[in-house]
């Protein structure tokens, strides 16, 4: 018998995060050589990356989906923690902030800065096809 | 060759035998870009003979047409796109939150200069909302940082201050000498403390008082200053601040600023379509969806509406899509149009974003590996108005 977890009956922790949109030339180079619609292209645009303080608020791991939403759309994408020490990115303390690569992803939330409210989630992360409809 | 990956045009670019050399990441993957599309109507396969007819009876039939993009196009094929937007009364909207700047730079309402000025003159640049190292990669090592110049012989270790100024510590600030990081969406509080600080007034601001005091400090002493503004700035600093502040240095210094955008040809567009009473920037793209919302029939060349505004789908207007590749949009489109890429297969001029005038050579020549036999934007375009 499988062990049953409280947990997954219980919503799980929000918070509310302002996004803030970046450009990555390794996410433009894969737009271009594999186009928007590629596999390439989305591991590097469907991600949001977190402050440690923000990922413990929603009780989320590295590589999570994450639900974000406001009065504009909702997109489910992996949590990255941005504390990496290869990440000069974001080398310093960034709470109620998080950062996304300009894309379709980042675009459906409306014109960054913007805020949302944010929370792990157990969907898959949403493919392109999914948030323009085709 | 001229790259027409982003709008530095880089001009040493050459390519042999399918390899590219000398051009960054962007230019490299835009030169070989073989994301092509077929030509289609209702989402099917047509000869491109059908399809440009179809656009044409639309484009006829519309009555409210509005044109996107053309910031990826040549210069020869905007001002036939110009006169086919006069033939049928549509408006054109470059769809950038840059075309603001531009006009004022165009206009001459703040005080500009070329990217062969910032290397032989610049000694403190700012990187505003900008990062260069992901969106311009040559534009360090060509103008803005790296290179000795002719008033620059000590290069960037002793002659130059970089400055970045940004909502995150992007790779470009972080070469930079210092960062100022900005509260997202309160960068003009931070012009305004700024403006303060450049008149020895202590800033009461939000922003830590003394390091904005140094900032200024430093831009005081400037020689030639320079200020590269990015899409992060445009996107929430209103033009009259920047033009403030503009003034302001011009006070005490020499500053010039360039407006830092990816789309190789937006400045021709932008000047050739007047945007003193274009779009809003209040959305991504600077696309605005009210006015989108009016249009019956759209008409996106090199332009991916659906990636800058995905609500966009929920618009009632017919879509005509004009680009060389694959896009979201054309995912959709009720036509699609396949044509060459300017600088790649197409032959033309551009204008850099500095303002000059930069011919675009055929990249890839016919014979050549991985030739491309794609219909020119200007040949479609000029029967799209020889039809309606």
């Amino acid at each position: 018998m499988s062990e049953i977890r409280i947990d997954q009956f219980l919503a799980a922790p929000e918070c509310e995060i302002m996004i803030v949109r970046y450009h990555d030339i390794f996410q433009t180079e894969a737009a271009l050589k594999h186009g928007k619609f590629s596999k390439e292209y989305q591991d590097l645009s469907a991600v949001i990356m977190l402050d440690p303080a923000d990922l413990k608020k929603i009780d989320a791991s590295d590589g999570d989906p994450v639900k974000i939403s406001n009065e504009y759309g909702t997109v489910v994408v992996a949590a990255k923690k941005s504390d990496g020490e290869d990440d000069t990115r974001a080398s310093e303390g960034h709470s109620g902030v998080g950062y996304m690569p300009a894309s379709v992803w980042s675009n459906i939330l409306g014109s960054a800065p913007v805020s949302a409210k944010m929370s792990r989630s157990q969907q898959k992360i949403s493919t392109i096809r999914e948030l323009i409809r085709v | 060759m001229a790259c027409t990956g982003c709008a530095l045009l880089c001009e040493d670019v050459e390519v042999q035998d399918g390899e590219v050399r000398h051009a960054c990441r962007i230019g490299t993957a835009h030169i070989l870009n073989r994301q092509q599309i077929d030509p289609m109507v209702d989402q099917k396969v047509v000869d491109i003979d059908d399809a440009i007819r179809h656009a044409a009876a639309m484009l006829a039939d519309a009555e409210r047409p509005m044109f996107l993009g053309f910031g990826n196009s040549i210069t020869e094929t905007q001002s036939s796109g110009v006169r086919l937007a006069e033939k049928i009364c549509a408006g054109i909207d470059p769809c950038s939150v840059h075309t603001g700047l531009i006009n004022e730079i165009v206009h001459s309402r703040v005080r500009t200069c070329t990217l062969p000025e910032v290397r032989d003159h610049a000694d403190v640049i700012m990187f505003w909302g900008a990062d260069p190292m992901n969106t311009h990669p040559r534009l360090l090592s060509g103008y803005a940082y790296y290179p000795r110049g002719k008033n620059r012989q000590h290069g960037w270790e002793e002659d130059r201050t970089a400055i970045a100024i940004d909502v995150r510590r992007s790779h470009t600030a972080s070469i930079c000498k210092s960062f100022h990081k900005i509260i997202p969406g309160r960068d003009t509080e931070f012009i305004d403390g700024l403006i303060l600080a450049l008149r020895n007034k202590v800033p009461k601001t939000v922003y830590d008082s003394k390091k904005v005091l140094k900032l200024a400090g430093t831009l005081k002493k400037a020689e030639f200053g320079v200020i590269f503004a990015g899409s992060e700035m445009l996107g929430s600093v209103p033009c009259d601040a920047i033009i403030r502040l503009m003034d302001e240095l011009n006070e005490f210094s020499d500053f010039r600023i360039l407006s830092l955008y990816h789309q190789y040809n937006l400045r021709s567009i932008a000047a050739a379509t007047n945007t003193d009473t274009a779009v809003s920037c209040e959305r991504p793209g600077g696309c605005d969806p009210t006015r989108l919302r009016e249009a019956d029939c759209l008409l996106c060349v090199g332009f991916d509406l659906a990636n800058s505004l995905p609500q966009a789908r929920d618009i009632d207007a017919s879509i005509i899509v004009i680009d060389p590749n694959e896009t979201l949009t054309s995912g959709y489109a009720d036509v699609v149009i396949p044509c060459a890429s300017g600088g790649v297969d197409l032959a033309g001029t551009a204008m850099r974003m500095d303002g000059a005038e930069i011919d675009l050579p055929c990249i890839m020549k016919n014979g050549q590996t991985d030739a491309l036999t794609r219909m020119s934007d200007l040949n479609i375009m000029d029967r799209l108005l020889e039809a309606v």
